[in-house]
Formats: structure tokens, C-alpha cells, sequence
């Protein structure tokens, strides 16, 4: 019976899987894989965000942080020639990890809007300190100099090659999560998403899950991070900063936080639709900044919240249980 | 310039921030106090009001009509942002309402982008006398016009709040507003009330910093946090708030002058982080463990 459910739940899952695998062989637009590109990096941080805000009920929003970091530390080694670029990406995940520890467990003692609060200030302050450190990260006009990475002889180039890196990462945490979610650490964090002193009386170590679900999350955006940074080649301290914040909140309110693939769904429509809104009113307005996109995703997120609370895919799974519901009643008529 | 002038120089541009930042820290706390809403969008209060007025008075408009019509313009707006994008929220929690308010702060960030343009702007001064020195510091006009500003808000404030019947039943709603509503309170025509009060104030605060400080369509998001720090320095009161406020602006102030400006912005989030980590320690857990 186990096995039998296990089956069942792993069919779209394999389709997801080879329609991943076939699409830039199918469809050779260096356009479509690009955008694709994006979708896994965006996927891999609002993963981590929804399984943060969604599962723990942790309102953290320094993944931009993490993001940079992630960007910046294996940027920076590469660039200096001290590690190279692919031990480098490992090298900051641990970094990154450290780092997380160090802010996690004194700011995860917070609660609700005040660890929200404190970890927004996290972002800024970071932007600032990548932004003075002049002769480490190269300031505001950015770091320059990152060589490519390479895996032995073969160089990540093109497109496609980094498509298809930045998906095996983005399924791997999607995997690894899901998984996740299903074990001991993950009942234990619905626990205490729905009440911190009832699962502290059952015995759940709250403080350490919190922070190792928090250190967790760090890493997979670093390691999003670290990808981005060896695609662009090329680093500045404001794309890791509030308009990413945005982003990433828009994608994972419009996707919905209630089950992992809702941030996922999120970052797809929200990069495609951005992608469509730049290529039909870049005609009409003059300066298509993320500025101008965030006046219609502003109100998108303000339409979703305010009708459809549970996102894109908890609607889509409310719509479903009314077809089913209806077609039980119609079959229920006629017989 | 001795070390005297300079000191001062610094306290007078200490104090003018400063002040900004106590009033932007009081429209957070009248709104938050109220309605639980953390509202992300005071910021662009502060932003509108600038803006609205420079846009009015390059119209043609006189500074006074200007000022007016800005302060109305940013009221409705907030009034309106209440009612069309807070209150139909479902499922109202603290985080919703953070999300829905961050998103309609960058929807009117953009809208004044794509209206006004990307420069920044400035008015002229309010009063046109001759820059005050002294001991070797000036002191412009329009840093006296801020700090009466705050001297104006927070007395009339603290009289409504205290000697007002309306004042009285807001803080009574924001104490218990479960028993507010029970002897006749309307707790929600006093979300609205909030709403537009903190509008008028971040409009107000807006333009007496115009003349000094420059706006742009992209000052809501640090003039937002600045007040945000205030406010929970401040632990939500008006008097502790304009303290923090005061405070806040010096520190700045003194280490903008001294050290670099480039890790002013910094400096007031670092405060706010350790603030509120230091809140969390439980200093008497000790004292329990050597007497269970």
C-alpha cells in the first residue's frame, strides 16, 4: 500500500523531471533556456523562503543576504586566485552556513514581525558593508575579474550548460525538502508553526530546529548564489538587496506557501510574466526599470492576498476539490 | 573650522534628521498601536509629501497652496490605502499585512517614478532670512522650521492624546480594542482615522526636509526604516519615540561628520538589530538557577 502511494505521488514528479531534461533539446531558443536559467536560481531561494515561512512559520527575510554572500565569497576567492571557482562554491556554502549560525542564533530568538524586522536590517546592513569595503569586494561599481567554472577540463559556457547545473541544484533542493518535510525535523517544525509552547511541551527542541532549518535555507541560496555569480561573472552589492527581497516575496505569495511546489509555480510566473510585461509595454513606457515591473507585481500581490490568501496553487487545489466535489454530486444525480 | 564649530555643525544636522526621524517614528506607532498594521508604506508618505508639494509648486501653485494641497493629496491616498487594499485582507495577520503593505509602497513608488521622474527635487526654502552662525556653525533657516515642526507635533499630540475625549478612546482601543468596541467605541472608523493621521504626518515631515535634503521618488524605503528604528527604540510612545529620535539623529549625525557617511545608514540598523536582540535576553534567568 506504502509502495503503491509512493508510485503514485512520483508520476508528476518524473514528468516534471524529463520535461526539464527535454526542453532545451526541443525548443533551441537561447531566450527560453535563459529565462529557465533564472527560474531555477529564483526556485532554489523562494524554496528555501517558503519552507522557511510556509513549514516553520519563520518570517525571515535576509535570503538576499545569503544570496550575496553566496555570490560574493566563492567571486571573490576565484577572482584573488585562491581557491578556484568549484571548491569556491563549497567554500562558501560553509561560510555562508557559519554565517547564518552566527546571526541566526541570537536574531531567531525573535519572534513574528520583529525577526522580520531584524533580519530586513540585515540585507541593508550588509548592502552597505559590501558597498564600503572598496578593496575587497570592488564597492558599488561591483566586482569584476571572476574567472569561469570548470568541472576537471569541462568549462561552463553557454546557456545551456549552466541550465542545466542550476536545475540539478534547484531539484535537489526541491527534493532534499520535500524529504524533508516528511521526517522528523519536519513534524516537528509544523509543531511549532502552529504553537511554539505546545511543542515545547511535548519535547521538541524549538531554538535548534529553528536555527537548523535557518542555516539550511542560508546555504541553498548561497549555493543559488554562488551559480549566479559564475553565470554573470560579475557582482554589485544592489542586486542583492530590497527589489531582490520583492521578488522574492512576490513569487512566493503568488505561488502560495502552503506546499513546496507553490514558490516554485511562484518563480515561474512571476519571471515569465516579467518577461512578457517587458516585452509588450517596454513600447509604451520609456524606462522599464524593476521599479516600473514592481508597480504591477505590486498589485498582483495585493489581488492574491487579498482573494486568493493560500496563492496560484492552493487555489488551483481549491478549484480541483470543487470539480471533484461536482462531479461526485452530478454522478450521484444520474445514478 | 575648529573642533568646537564642528561638533556643533554636526549636533544642528544631528537634530534636524533627528527630527524627521521622531515624526516618521510617530506615524509607525499611531498606525501600529491601533491597527496592528506595520505599515511599510509610511515612507512614501514622507516621499509624497515632498514630491506632491515640488510637483504643485512647479505648477505654479504658491508654497503655502502647495503645502496644503499635499498634505490633503497624501491623506487621501493613505485613507485610501486603508480602505481599498488593508481592510478587505481575510486573513489578517501581522505578516499579511507587512506583505500587502511593502507591495503597495513599491506600487506608489513606481507610479511616482513613471509621473515625476527620476531626478531628485527640491523647494525653496520656507523662511528667507540669512543663515544664522553660530560659533563658526551655520544654521539654516529650514533646520529651525524642522525642529518647530516637531515641537508643534509632538505637544499637539501628547495634548490630543491626553486631554481629548477622541484621544482618550483612541488609546484606549489601542489598549484593548476588543473592550473599546464593547462600550461604544468604533474601533474601525479609527483605523481610518490612524491611517490619515500618519499620512498628514509623514507628508509633513516630507516636505520641511524638502529644502535641505533633496527628494526623490526613492527616499521612501530609508526615511521608512529610519522611523521604524525610532519607533521600536522608542517603545511605541510618542515621548520615547521623539527621544530616540533625537538620539538616533546625533549619533548619526556625530558619526557621518567624523567617521564616514557611507556607514551612517548602517549604524541606525545595527542599533535596531541589537536592540532588539538584547530585548530577548531573560536577564534573570540566572538569579533562577542559583535560587530555583
Amino acid at each position: 500500500m506504502k509502495e503503491d502511494g509512493r508510485f503514485k505521488t512520483n508520476i508528476p514528479w518524473l514528468i516534471f523531471l524529463t520535461a526539464i531534461i527535454v526542453l532545451p533539446i526541443i525548443v533551441r531558443s537561447n531566450y527560453i533556456v535563459s529565462v529557465m536559467f533564472f527560474v531555477a536560481i529564483y526556485g532554489m531561494l523562494s524554496i528555501g523562503m517558503g519552507l522557511l515561512m510556509g513549514q516553520a512559520g519563520l518570517f525571515s527575510l535576509a535570503h538576499p543576504t545569503w544570496f550575496g554572500l553566496g555570490a560574493y565569497i566563492p567571486g571573490i576567492l576565484s577572482a584573488r586566485g585562491i581557491i578556484p571557482p568549484l571548491p569556491g562554491i563549497f567554500v562558501g556554502a560553509i561560510c555562508v552556513a557559519l554565517i547564518a549560525y552566527i546571526v541566526g542564533a541570537p536574531v531567531l530568538r525573535l519572534r513574528g514581525f520583529y525577526l522580520a524586522c531584524a533580519t530586513f536590517a540585515i540585507i541593508l546592513i550588509a548592502q552597505v558593508v559590501a558597498a564600503q569595503l572598496t578593496n575587497l569586494t570592488g564597492g558599488p561599481e561591483g566586482l569584476v575579474g571572476i574567472p569561469a567554472l570548470s568541472l576537471g577540463g569541462f568549462v561552463f559556457k553557454t546557456d545551456l550548460h549552466f541550465y542545466y547545473l542550476s536545475w540539478a541544484f534547484c531539484l535537489g533542493c526541491y527534493w532534499f525538502c520535500s524529504n524533508l518535510i516528511n521526517s522528523r525535523i519536519g513534524c516537528a517544525m509544523k509543531s511549532f508553526h502552529d504553537s511554539e509552547v505546545a511543542s515545547q511541551s511535548i519535547g521538541v527542541n524549538v531554538a535548534k530546529y529553528k536555527l537548523q532549518i535557518f542555516i539550511l535555507t542560508a546555504v541553498m541560496a548561497s549555493f543559488a548564489g554562488s551559480i549566479f555569480c559564475f553565470y554573470l561573472r560579475f557582482a554589485v552589492p544592489d542586486s542583492f538587496g530590497f527589489p531582490l527581497l520583492v521578488e522574492l516575496l512576490m513569487m512566493i505569495i503568488i505561488g502560495g506557501v502552503g506546499h513546496l511546489r507553490g514558490p516554485l509555480t511562484g518563480t515561474f510566473v512571476v519571471l515569465w510574466l516579467t518577461e512578457l510585461i517587458h516585452g509588450y509595454l517596454g513600447k509604451i513606457f520609456p524606462v522599464m526599470t524593476s521599479e516600473v515591473d514592481a508597480i504591477f507585481f505590486g498589485i498582483l500581490i495585493i489581488i492574491v492576498l487579498i482573494f486568493m490568501p493560500r496563492g496560484l496553487t492552493g487555489w488551483i487545489d481549491q478549484l480541483i476539490n470543487l470539480g471533484r466535489k461536482l462531479y461526485d454530486r452530478f454522478r450521484g444525480s444520474t445514478t | 573650522m575648529t573642533l568646537l564649530s564642528q561638533i556643533i555643525q554636526y549636533a544642528i544636522s544631528g537634530i534636524t534628521s533627528g527630527s524627521i526621524y521622531a515624526i516618521v517614528g510617530i506615524c509607525w506607532s499611531t498606525v501600529f498601536l491601533i491597527s496592528g498594521v506595520m505599515n511599510f508604506a509610511t515612507g512614501e508618505f514622507v516621499m509624497l509629501g515632498g514630491m506632491l508639494t515640488w510637483v504643485f509648486f512647479d505648477a505654479g501653485l504658491g508654497l503655502a497652496y502647495a503645502v496644503i494641497l499635499a498634505i490633503t493629496c497624501t491623506v487621501l491616498i493613505a485613507i485610501l490605502l486603508e480602505r481599498i487594499v488593508i481592510r478587505p485582507v481575510r486573513y489578517p495577520t501581522e505578516m499579511t499585512y507587512m506583505l500587502i503593505t511593502i507591495a503597495s509602497a513599491s506600487v506608489i513608488k513606481g507610479i511616482i517614478l513613471i509621473t515625476c521622474g527620476s531626478e531628485t527635487r527640491t523647494v525653496k526654502p520656507f523662511i528667507e532670512i540669512e543663515p544664522i552662525n553660530i560659533l563658526g556653525a551655520t544654521l539654516i533657516p529650514q533646520a529651525i522650521v524642522v525642529t518647530g515642526v516637531l515641537v508643534i507635533v509632538t505637544l499637539g499630540l501628547l495634548w490630543f492624546f491626553n486631554y481629548t475625549l477622541f484621544g482618550k478612546a483612541l488609546r484606549a482601543s489601542s489598549i484593548n480594542q476588543i473592550a473599546a468596541s464593547l462600550i461604544g467605541v468604533d474601533v474601525s472608523k479609527f483605523r481610518l482615522f490612524c491611517f490619515g493621521l500618519a499620512g498628514a504626518l509623514g507628508a509633513l515631515a516630507g516636505i520641511v526636509i524638502t529644502p535641505i535634503a533633496f527628494t526623490g521618488y526613492n527616499i521612501g524605503l530609508m526615511a521608512a526604516l529610519k522611523g521604524l528604528v525610532v519607533a521600536i527604540v522608542g517603545g511605541w510612545s510618542i515621548g520615547g519615540t521623539v527621544l530616540a529620535g533625537l538620539a538616533l539623529g546625533l549619533v548619526e549625525g556625530f558619526v557621518a561628520g567624523f567617521i564616514s557617511t557611507g556607514w551612517k545608514d548602517a549604524l541606525a540598523l545595527s542599533i535596531m538589530v541589537l536592540f532588539l536582540i538584547f530585548q530577548t535576553i531573560d536577564f534573570s534567568r540566572r538569579r533562577r538557577k542559583i535560587f530555583p
